[in-house]
């Protein structure tokens, strides 16, 4: 079954169309690079899906429920990373880890437990007790994953989860994704085309609204080294 | 029910963790307090004139100064109804247009939570500091019933109090939900303290503009005005009318943030 399912989705900003006429699907358990220039429409397309806003025209199906119909059947299969990560200066890690599970209804006698398994996965149980506020940009980074991952969600949209990280914790966080494959289906939004190509079996590539690339990685960027990049920049140059 | 607690929760934690509550509490204490020594300074005078020319030659108006709770009390709690105007939008301010600029009104949308649990979880905290700020205050009544005395017993006629109290309340809790429907309309805080302020304070003194309007809207604007609606609570009486006036003032201002809340959405 399909996890998503977006058919003709359109958004217009006032006489600006961010994107235009989108359709793709996403099996269960894949893991996508969403790529394409700044200002494509990526993450237009990713607040749409998860429910953030609606489309102009179109619909997005997230695990057969429409986002629009019933959007708290859609939300709880979703885990989201927005593209700032959505932290509250003011409370501990704990304690927004725990606001956010209340948020997702997680089993109460589960939030405790839930909260370690999340904070052990991203690697910041040592930090529970420091506030997001004085968080530095990795950990805020790896605290709006761990945020994604309560509940244990089927989806995770994922809004270029690495900006502003040094490469070591590029590194981890791109090994904490591809430790994500056959549990969860991921959608990767990212202009780094490197991190694509070491975790996403398949790549989707939008330029100016529309879809230019959709397929296997190996379709997409062929065998040789730069594959990508020289297709990713052939698709979307002018 | 649990999404709406932890959303009122997480408010007060941010109340009470950043200045915002602390400046507020001493601002209510210290203005209380102004009024509380101004009006026990008046009081004593009153009585002091009276020992020497007695009651009966004072005239109707020195009445209120024969007991503590209509002469002091009574008195630092109308204070209290003005310093509320002030207090409430500097802390409804911050209610929506602080998760729009901390972008973690996202993390509220793309969670399976309603918009209605949205705006009742964010108002219920609001109340529940605007109660603690009220909470402040009661230290006056208790150190007059401490230190007062009264020839009929008590010092303090505790059921005019508390009815006073239940009146401040009503008008923090209105002007609360005002200020959570204008914080949701704009993006800067010193906007929506600015313009819940003002529409708290006109209404505080419609009654001087209903004196000078023709009919009928000076009975409108009469029946309306704060005074109005509030004299008798504040007199002691329980009065229902306020609580029907009121409470559906609040219950409009909810609908119209929940529906100022969902129509972010399609812009």
């Amino acid at each position: 079954m399909a996890m998503i399912e977006v058919s003709n989705l359109t958004k217009k900003y006032r006489d600006r169309t961010a994107i235009d006429g989108l359709s793709f699907s996403i099996p269960d358990g894949e893991i996508v690079g969403f790529l394409g220039p700044n200002g494509a429409g990526k993450s237009t397309t990713m607040k749409i899906v998860t429910g953030f806003m609606p489309a102009t025209v179109g619909s997005a199906k997230v695990a057969g429920f429409d986002v629009f119909e019933e959007p708290l059947q859609a939300k709880r299969r979703i885990g989201y990373l927005p593209e700032t990560p959505p932290l509250y200066p003011e409370l501990t890690v704990r304690g927004y880890l725990r606001f956010v599970a209340d948020l997702k209804s997680v089993d109460r006698k589960k939030v405790a437990s839930e909260i370690e398994r999340v904070a052990a996965a991203t690697g910041i149980t040592g930090e529970l007790e420091r506030l997001c506020g004085v968080l530095s940009k990795g950990y805020r980074q790896r605290v709006g994953i761990a945020q994604a991952l309560l509940g244990d969600p089927p989806l995770l949209i994922l809004d270029e989860p690495t900006e502003g990280l040094d490469p070591r914790q590029r590194h981890e966080v791109l090994d904490l994704i591809k430790s994500f494959a056959g549990k969860h289906t991921v959608v990767l939004s990212t202009h780094i085309l490197s991190e694509v190509k070491a975790v996403c079996r398949r790549v989707l590539i939008i330029h100016r609204g529309k879809i230019v690339a959709d397929g296997a990685m190996s379709e997409v960027a062929g065998t040789s080294e730069n594959g990508l990049d020289e297709k990713f920049i052939s698709l979307t140059a002018d | 029910m649990r999404t709406v607690l932890a959303i009122a929760r997480k408010e007060l934690i941010v109340y009470l963790t950043t200045p915002w509550a602390w400046v507020v509490f001493t601002f209510m204490a210290f203005l209380s307090s102004f009024f509380f020594v101004g009006s026990i300074g008046q009081f004593m005078q009153m009585h002091e004139y009276a020992a020497q020319v007695g009651w009966e030659r004072l005239g109707p108006e020195a009445a209120q100064y024969r007991n503590l709770t209509d002469g002091v009390a009574l008195n630092v709690l109308g204070s209290d109804l003005v310093v509320v105007l002030f207090v409430a939008p500097f802390l409804s301010m911050r209610l929506f247009a602080e998760e729009r600029r901390q972008k973690t009104f996202e993390l509220l949308m793309t969670t399976p939570v309603r918009a209605s649990e949205i705006v009742l979880g964010k108002y219920l905290g609001g109340v529940g500091i605007m109660t603690c700020t009220l909470v402040v205050t009661f230290f006056y009544p208790l150190l007059l019933t401490r230190l007062g005395s009264s020839e009929s017993g008590s010092a303090l006629e505790w059921s005019t109090i508390g009815l006073s109290y239940v009146a401040l309340l009503l008008w923090g809790s209105t002007v609360m939900a005002l200020g959570l429907f204008i914080s949701s309309l704009t993006e800067s805080q010193m906007v929506a303290a600015m313009v819940s302020f003002v529409i708290a304070l006109v209404w505080m003194m419609l009654k001087f503009v209903a004196s000078n309007a023709d009919e009928p809207f000076r009975t409108v604007l009469n029946y309306i005005s704060f005074d109005t609606q509030f004299q008798n609570l504040l007199r002691g009486v329980l009065d229902l009318k306020p609580f029907a006036f009121f409470l559906s003032f609040i219950a409009t201002c909810l609908l119209l943030t929940h529906r100022s809340v969902e129509a972010q959405r399609w812009t």
